[in-house]
């Protein structure tokens, strides 16, 4: 986990979130799947670059920066 | 209006709708933003009837209160009370704006409201900013500056402005200052709506409704969102945060329940889970999935209290938790997960096949 200077804080919007699942493969460690594939966070704080790409690749836009 | 959110803040006035937050903060977040002022009036929670008395009994100081925290000449003020009940029929009558909300569990939560309010469903928002400023829902669609607050809040705002901070504050604890109202229901003599204020004995509030009886094993503090105690701990227990903390509770919006002593207490807990699974709006996965499952794992530990059953409710417990657009599957989680240690005694005995209640239905509900 990066130090929190640096890290972009990640959320999930509950009501877009159609659990693609994509976010797990692009943030693992910090985001893992439920027994549905509804994502669950372990931590807020992950790197920057990881974090604006795992939004970018979320399929329902649900992913976003605090 | 010299000052009403300086006065409110010496006061110390707190949402009274169960999230306690500074009543104050919120009116100078919705002045500067000239939000729109929704009084809740739903009384959403399972036992709640505060809102409809004050409806029923103070209706011009509401309306003043109302008045004192929109400010201005041409306030935007609406009143959200459930369709058709006769707390929308009484506002209606003195000509107020009403807001007619579905008689859904979550249709009362504040951005359930102001989804509402702007012509959406009465179902929850993710909350990405507080809406006192302004946002957009989900799908992009623009929402304007909006507020709620609670009916109680709203009443105590013009009582203070009357009355002053200092007799504000001359009830209650330093830190959970002001006077409260609290329904006290289920199996008590004289079930109703009883003035208290943080800091009295549990047993206390519960006399002034002809006490405990003798024959309750357990009381519930605030509904579906709130937790459960043993009539024991109930006598021993101080009304304020720092007593209902401990076992995991707080203040909430003033409920306070004596469970039905002819029912297993499990079966109590399993049909308000089962309620709270039907009540989710069915917008965010881990609620619309989880609360069935939790529903179901509840009526299986029931039915064969065993370790491994208990560590599985635990984790799906978990696993509700801060996962919504709104706190229902947190609520049902934490009501869940107080009664599962609270009623230890009864699930040991279910294992027993030894249900106090002698009923045999466990073996079959499903």
């Amino acid at each position: 986990m990066p130090s929190s200077s640096e890290a972009a804080r990640i959320a999930v919007d509950r009501v877009l979130c159609t659990g693609h699942g994509v976010c797990a493969q692009t943030l693992p460690g910090a985001i893992v799947l439920d027994e549905w594939g509804y994502p669950v966070l372990r931590h807020e704080a992950v790197e920057p670059e990881a974090a604006a790409l795992a939004v970018k690749l979320c399929p329902a836009r649900a992913l976003y920066l605090r | 209006m010299t000052n009403i959110a300086e006065l409110l803040e010496t006061a110390g006035l707190t949402g009274r709708g169960g999230a306690a937050f500074s009543t104050a903060i919120k009116l100078k977040a919705a002045r500067e933003n000239g939000a729109e002022l929704i009084v809740n009036a739903c009384d959403g929670e399972l036992g709640a009837a505060k809102d409809a008395w004050i409806v029923a009994h103070h209706l011009h100081e509401l309306i003043d209160g109302a008045a004192l925290v929109a400010g201005g000449r041409r306030p935007h003020i609406r009143y959200a009370a459930h369709r058709g009940s006769r707390t929308a029929g009484l506002l209606a009558s003195a000509g107020l704006p009403v807001l007619e909300v579905p008689h859904r569990y979550v249709s009362s939560e504040e951005t359930a409201l102001i989804s509402l309010a702007q012509g959406g469903l009465a179902k929850p928002m993710t909350k990405r900013a507080p809406f006192v400023f302004g946002g957009r829902d989900s799908q992009g669609r623009k929402v304007p500056p909006t507020v709620v607050l609670n009916a109680e809040t709203v009443w105590r705002v013009s009582q203070i402005h009357r009355l002053g901070a200092e007799w504000f504050r001359s009830f209650g604890t330093s830190a959970e200052p002001g006077p409260r109202l609290v329904a006290v229901g289920g199996h008590v003599a004289r079930p109703g709506m009883y003035e208290a204020s943080a800091g009295v004995a549990l047993s206390d509030l519960l006399d002034s409704a002809g006490g405990l009886p003798p024959d309750a094993r357990h009381v519930g503090v605030g509904g579906l969102g709130g937790v459960v105690l043993t009539a024991a701990e109930a006598r021993s227990t101080i009304w304020e945060t720092p007593g209902m903390k401990r076992h995991g509770g707080a203040l909430g919006p003033g409920i306070v329940t004596v469970w039905n002593p002819a029912e297993c207490p499990i079966e109590t807990a399993a049909r308000m889970i089962s309620y709270g699974a039907g009540e989710s709006a069915g917008q965010c996965g881990p609620c619309m999935f989880g609360m069935p499952a939790l529903a179901a794992d509840w009526t299986d530990l029931a039915r064969n209290p065993t370790g491994k059953g208990r560590d599985h409710l635990l984790l799906r417990l978990s696993q509700l938790e801060r996962r919504g657009a709104c706190a229902h599957p947190d609520g049902v989680a934490r009501f869940a997960q107080s009664a599962l240690r609270t009623l230890a005694p009864e699930f040991a005995a279910h294992a027993n096949h030894a249900c106090q209640k002698g009923h045999k239905r466990h073996a079959q509900f499903v």
